[in-house]
Parts: structure tokens; sequence; C-alpha cells
């Protein structure tokens, strides 16, 4: 498996490539890339999960652009938004929030910053949760929060109990970080984070990788 | 020798008056099992920030005296140094565990010390052992239940090998069986050495392992001594859950008062059962109106039940993520009735009772709510017939004031009773609270706006989601008083707990459920004597039924065995095994 960094370093040299093709072609190929990537990790279904959301906002992006611009560059604008995410989508699935903080915590980023990273990206399933919880108590007290814009006015129903328990979650959070030694200034890790021979191989066939897409932009 | 010293303490927290805790002077030597009792803002939880350096650190405010934890002034040391010598374990599973696996949980404060990776590798398979969570080794904390989140927690802390492990009510929201395990942990590692402060409310839970209990009062020390002294004392103005055995004891005047059902048995064997019989005028000549110590004894009789039954689910199951949350249930409930679900946390208890108001759709099988099959019902039109309590208040707690907030759910559906409120209100106490902002309440006291709320539509059927969830003994009797109220009004109660000495004075039909199915239906005497239903569900019976197992109970308090009005249950008796309709 490759170090976090160097996959950050792919998902930011691909992001890079993707930006400066014009050549619908090669962004194609460039995307069928990712797909290949996807597939083989065998992430398919967690991906067309992530679509699911995506799609809508690939849709207004496309109209706009259909109206702004032509059809070809409506088409690039799509691939480029879906591609790029799906690079971030595979970064993210492949690797242990823990892991990116302390690679980047070995590599000078302060501890404290690198830990609300991980720390946050613990708090969005809670979060989740709690929000269906109390969608479930107030449509049980008879408040409409359905998907319909009927519901909008209630939305206080469901955003104050969410705000307010979120707020004093953080606080219980920070309180159990600090009870186990948060911000002590001399830390190990429990793994060995170094750049390997893989690590070196990924990074120089990336550079390569980006100067061929550079010639066929 | 001491391993925590508190000389003349006193804290209060920034922007309070109050002091939260106030001159408290104690000593904890090593090897001491401290059970650290009082009522919810008694400061239990303060004194445990204290010991591991949270209180003056993380908190602010202002701290006098002087705390000594392994030597070590704790207002020299920051919470990064002291955290190794006292290890914290939290209330609340979901906010005390941020890491992505378990491992690397139990890993963090390991890194934060700053042990080679050997060591912190031996250690997490150490805590993994100790704590018999090593299956859950890869799965991401937020994943599990409750009781697995807490286990992993306590095996985070564990890990480090502190000196006194503290835990601040680790038992709030766990069914007995994982209390039971926690326990057995915390006993096992009092055996090894470690000194432990358990902050908890409910003693019949802990008070038999441990060798010395401190109450506090109000940021005082109220009471210390050993277990059985403290508790031989009159504690009535302390707001404490004592054990059923020390009430009854104290209630028929025992001289020596018993700490677990088992002594209990022995010592009324020992002294006759004459002692007993004398129990309702002795208990009612010793329980002054202000003593609570009075126990609180199972009902013994149905209110009459008529007509054809308000809630009748029909071979329910449930499918949720290609898991079977609930299998072929079936059963009835009629107007008056109370009916309590009794099972473990995860046993489907919760989702059953949100199928009664349509939150939730059977995958197979029939919901029908009076009358009306709830796949064809919208939540918001079934609100008005059911209302339902919810374990957690701060779920919907929005409105400005607490007026406010228990008028949404009657004048979202359009049913606002004027009388109707003033007496919920009363019900529950809340006239002073009315102009509040709910937010600023406690957590006791938002559950009761929680209450009011769901019963602010007159629902015919109410729902209850363990409802005893923190809750003193007052709220507990209070509680049991009130829903005898509601049902004698024509209301319909059902009730989902693992808190089975409530199930017991507020329920005489019982449904056990275990991993979603019905594995006993019937009386609850008849119930607790399945043996098979009740370790199926992972279930003890209440110390009243144990006692009257064992001979003892037969006399007590000349307790009917038969209903004496109304119908005869209707219920089946219990039937062991799977009950498949």
């Amino acid at each position: 498996m490759l170090d976090p960094r160097t996959k950050l370093f792919l998902a930011f040299a691909y992001m890079v490539v993707l930006m400066f093709t014009t050549n619908i072609v090669a962004l194609t190929v460039e995307c069928a890339l990712v797909a290949g990537m996807v597939f083989a990790l065998r992430l398919t279904r967690a991906w067309l999960a992530t679509l699911r959301v995506l799609l809508p906002m690939t849709a207004f992006l496309v109209v706009v652009m259909l109206f702004s611009f032509d059809v070809v560059a409506a088409l690039a604008g799509a691939l480029r938004l879906v591609a790029m995410t799906t690079a971030f989508f595979v970064f993210f699935q492949t690797t242990a929030p823990e892991d990116l903080a302390n690679t980047l915590v070995k590599s000078g980023v302060p501890y404290a910053f690198a830990f609300i990273l991980t720390a946050s990206m613990q708090f969005i399933p809670v979060l989740s949760r709690k929000m269906q919880e109390v969608m479930e108590a107030q449509r049980a007290r008879g408040i409409r929060l359905e998907r319909d814009v009927a519901s909008v006015r209630n939305y206080p129903a469901l955003f104050a109990p969410l705000l307010i328990q979120a707020f004093t979650l953080a606080d219980q959070l920070a309180e159990a970080m600090e009870a186990r030694g948060f911000g002590a200034p001399q830390r190990t890790f429990a793994r060995d984070y170094a750049l390997r021979g893989g690590d070196y191989v990924a990074i120089a066939l990336t550079l390569i990788f980006v100067m061929v897409a550079w010639q066929v932009r | 020798m001491a391993l925590v010293v508190l000389e003349r303490v006193r804290y209060r927290y920034p922007d309070a008056t109050a002091y939260a805790l106030d001159d408290i002077t104690l000593q904890i030597d090593a090897g001491e099992f401290v059970l650290l009792a009082g009522a919810s803002g008694s400061g239990k939880s303060s004194l445990c920030r204290l010991l591991n350096g949270l209180i003056p650190h993380f908190h602010g405010g202002s701290l006098e005296g002087v705390v000594r934890v392994d030597g070590l002034e704790t207002r020299e040391h920051p919470v990064h140094e002291l955290f190794a010598h006292v290890g914290l374990v939290f209330q609340n599973p979901d906010a005390q565990l941020f890491n992505s696996t378990v491992a690397r949980e139990i890993a963090f404060g390991l890194e934060s010390r700053g042990l080679p990776r050997d060591e912190i590798r031996a250690r997490i398979e150490w805590a993994l052992d100790a704590t018999r969570t090593a299956q859950l080794r890869e799965r991401a904390p937020h994943s599990l239940s409750g009781g697995e989140q807490q286990m992993v927690a306590l095996a985070a802390v564990l890990a480090l090998r502190p000196r006194v492990l503290v835990l601040d009510e680790p038992f709030a929201n766990l069914d007995p069986e994982t209390i039971a395990r926690i326990r057995e942990i915390l006993r096992n590692v009092h055996a090894q050495g470690t000194t432990i402060v358990l902050a908890e409310h409910r003693l019949h839970a802990t008070i038999q392992d441990a060798t010395r209990l401190i109450v506090l009062d109000h940021g005082r020390v109220a009471r210390d001594g050993a277990p059985r002294d403290v508790l031989s004392e009159d504690l009535s103005d302390l707001r404490l859950n004592t054990p059923f055995v020390v009430r009854l004891a104290r209630a028929c005047g025992w001289n020596k008062v018993p700490l677990s059902v088992d002594e209990a048995i022995a010592m009324a064997q020992a002294s006759g059962c004459d002692e007993w019989r004398a129990c309702p005028e002795r208990s009612r000549r010793m329980a002054s109106d202000k003593e609570q110590w009075r126990f609180a004894p199972p009902i013994t009789r149905h209110l009459p039940l008529n007509g054809s039954p308000v809630i009748r689910l029909c071979d329910v199951s449930f499918v949720r993520d290609g898991h079977a949350v609930l299998r072929n249930v079936s059963l009835e409930g009629a107007r008056s009735e109370c009916v309590a679900l009794v099972g473990k946390n995860g046993s489907g208890k919760t989702t059953l009772l949100k199928h009664l108001n349509a939150l939730y759709q059977p995958t197979r099988g029939s919901v029908v709510v009076l009358n009306q099959d709830t796949r064809r019902a919208r939540v918001s039109d079934l609100a008005r017939q059911v209302g339902l309590v919810f374990q957690n208040p701060n779920d919907q707690l929005f409105k400005p004031n607490v007026r406010e907030e228990i008028e949404v759910a009657p004048r979202a559906l359009d049913r606002f009773d004027r009388a109707w409120m003033d007496k919920l209100c009363d019900w529950f106490g809340l006239e002073p609270l009315l102009e509040r902002s709910p937010f600023t309440l406690s957590e006791g006291e938002k559950k009761r706006v929680a209450f009011a709320a769901a019963l602010a539509a007159r629902p015919q059927i109410v729902a209850l989601d363990e409802p005893t969830t923190g809750q003193d003994f007052a709220f507990r009797t209070a509680l049991a008083r009130l829903l005898r109220d509601l049902q004698s009004e024509g209301v319909t109660i059902i009730l989902a707990t693992h808190d089975l000495e409530f199930a017991q004075q507020v329920a005489l039909h019982w449904i056990v459920l275990a991993d979603g199915e019905i594995v006993a239906d019937g009386a609850p005497d008849a119930v607790m004597a399945n043996d098979a239903a009740m370790a199926r569900a992972a279930l003890r019976p209440t110390a009243w039924f144990r006692m009257q197992q064992h001979g003892v109970g037969a006399t007590l308090c000349s307790r009917p065995s038969t209903p004496l009005c109304g119908q005869p249950h209707r219920a089946a008796p219990t039937n062991p095994g799977v009950r498949n309709a």
C-alpha cells in the first residue's frame, strides 16, 4: 500500500491534469483511468452511492454550461467534475484519516491541525445518525419533515436540536481527547510511516503521466 | 499509601455562582474501590474531572485547595501528563471515541504517552483481550452498539495502565448484560491492584463490588464509609436510587442491611418469616412521608380491560440493511392496558415502538392502530393518536421556552386543550419551568418536558422508550403513578425497557424480545419463571421475584397471587422458546 502522502500527491497531480486538459478525447481517457482504478479496487458499489449524490450537481453544471458555452465544453466540465470527485473518493476510501494526519505531522504539519481532519471524519457518521433520530422524534410529534417545500418552514425543528447536540458532542469529544493525552509533546506512532520503493515508482509514473498529458492536452 | 489526596477543595465553573465542589477533604488509598454516589448535580462528574486535571486545565473556573494524585499536584501538571496516572472513562460512548478503528482508538493514548511501537502493539493486544473485544479490532467505533463502544472506551483507558481508574456514570443507557460484563472487567483490574473510582447513582448494580461508598450532595461529601454502614443510615434527603433490598430492610426495620438479593434471602430465612409478615404495618410505621425508603411493590391487579385491542401487530417482520430487526412479531394491546416490552439493547424494542406511528413500516405483516392500518396512514395523522416518548429529550427540544415546546404537537395537530395542558404541567411539575429555555434545564427536567410534550395532544396510545434511564427514585415513583392515572382515563401504555424493577411496578403484561423475536409473553411472574426465555433475552429476574422464589416472598406484605378485580389476564401463559405465529 502506498504512503498517504504519495496518494495525496497522486490525487493532486491528477486534478492538475484535469484542469489543463481541454482535448475531449484525452479527457475521456483520463477519466477512464480513474474509473478503471475504482473497478480494480472493488469500490464500485460505494462509488455508485457517491455518484447518486453527485449527479444532480453535475446535471446543474451541464445546464449552466450549455447556456454559457457549447456542448463540448459542457461535457468536458461534467467529466472533470466527476473525475476529480472520483479521484478524491478513491483517496479517502483507501486512506485511514489517522494515517493521513500522522504522515502530515511527520512532514511538519502541526499535530492539532492534522488531527482536526481525523476527528471531524469520525464526527460525520455520528451526526448523520443524530439527524435521523431528531427527524423521527419531531415527526412523531406531528411536525412535518418530508422532502418537500411545505416542510421547509419546519426546518428549525430539525436543525436546532441537531446543532445544539453537535456543539455538546464536540465539547465532550474535546474533553475525551484531552483525557487521553491529546497535545502531549513526545508523541509516537503505532505505525511506521516512510516512503518506500513503491512510493517513488508511483511518483515517477505520475510525473511521466503529467508530462504526457501536457503534450496531448 | 494515599494515592488521591484532596484538601479543602472548592471549585466553581466559569460564570457559575454556586460551587460545584464545596470544601471537600478526602483521601483514597491504593487498592480501594470507591463508589461515588449522589443525585444528578451533586458534583460527581466534577469530582471525576478534578482527579485527572480536566478541572481546572480544560474547564477553567476557580479552584481552591490541594489536589494530589499519585504524588502529582494536578494544578502543576497538564492533563497530558496526568492522563497516564488517572484514566477517565466518560458517560456518553458517542462522544469519547474519535478514531477510525478500535485498534487505533486504543493506540491513541499510548501514542500520546510516547511509548515505543512494540510496546503499543503489545498493549493493544492486552487491552483487547482484557475487555474481550478482539473481534471488534478493525471495526469503526461509530458502527458499534453503545455497550461495545463503552467497552472500547474502557479498553483505551486500561491500556494506559493508570494507577487510578475513574469512571463517570459509565452504565447510563447500558443493559444489564453489558453492565455485568463491565463490572467483571472492573473487578479483575481492581484485583490486579488498580484503584477504582466509579461514579454512579444507581447503587444496586455496583454496591457489592465497592469497598467504600462516598455520597455527594450539593458538592459536599454527605456520607463516607463502608457501603453497609452508609446504607444503614437514613439517606432519604440525598435523592439516591438505593437497592431494593436495602429499602425493604429499612422498611421492615431489620437490624442489618443486606447488599444483595442473595444476602437478603439468607437473612430472611435465618430470621424466620414472622419478621416478613409484620412488614406492611411496620413499613407504614417506619416510613415517614419524607422517607423514600418505601419500596415500590409490583402492581397486582389490572384495571378493567374492555373492548377490542387498540394495537394489533400481526406477524410483523422488519428488515433494515439486509438485517432482520423484527421477526414474526405478533402482539395486542387493549384500552387501559399497560404492556411492557422487555429485552436488552438491540433486541428490537425501539424499532417496534416506531411501527406504532408509522415511522417505520413493516417489511411483512401488518400493524393496526385504532383500526387503522399504518401502511395507509401518515405519521402526522397517527401522531394525534400515538404519543411516542423517545429516550433522548435533546432530539426534540427547539423552542425558546418550555411552554411553547409542549404546545408544539397540539398546535401542529390542531388539538389544543388548555385544561389538559394545565393538568400536564401539574403532573410533571413544570409550572416553575414554563418560561425557561428548554436548553438550560437539567437532563431530568428535559425528560419531563419531553413526556409532557408527547402527551400534550391527548393521544390514546402512549409509547415510552426507556423512560427511567438516568432518573431518580422519586421520578420513577411519580411516573408509575402517572401511567396508572393515564390508564384509568382509557389510555393504552406500551413501554420498552430493560429496567425490570420498573416494568414490574407498572405492567402486568410483559413481552420479552430477543434478537427481534418474542420469546415470552405473559404475566411478569410467569415470564420471570421462564428461565429459557430470560436467558435468551439476557435479563435477570427482579429482586422481588427472586426473593419470592426462595419462599420468603410468599408472605411478603400479604401480596395476592391472583388479580383481585377485572378480567383475568388475557395473555397466554409463558411459553418457552420461540413463539412463531
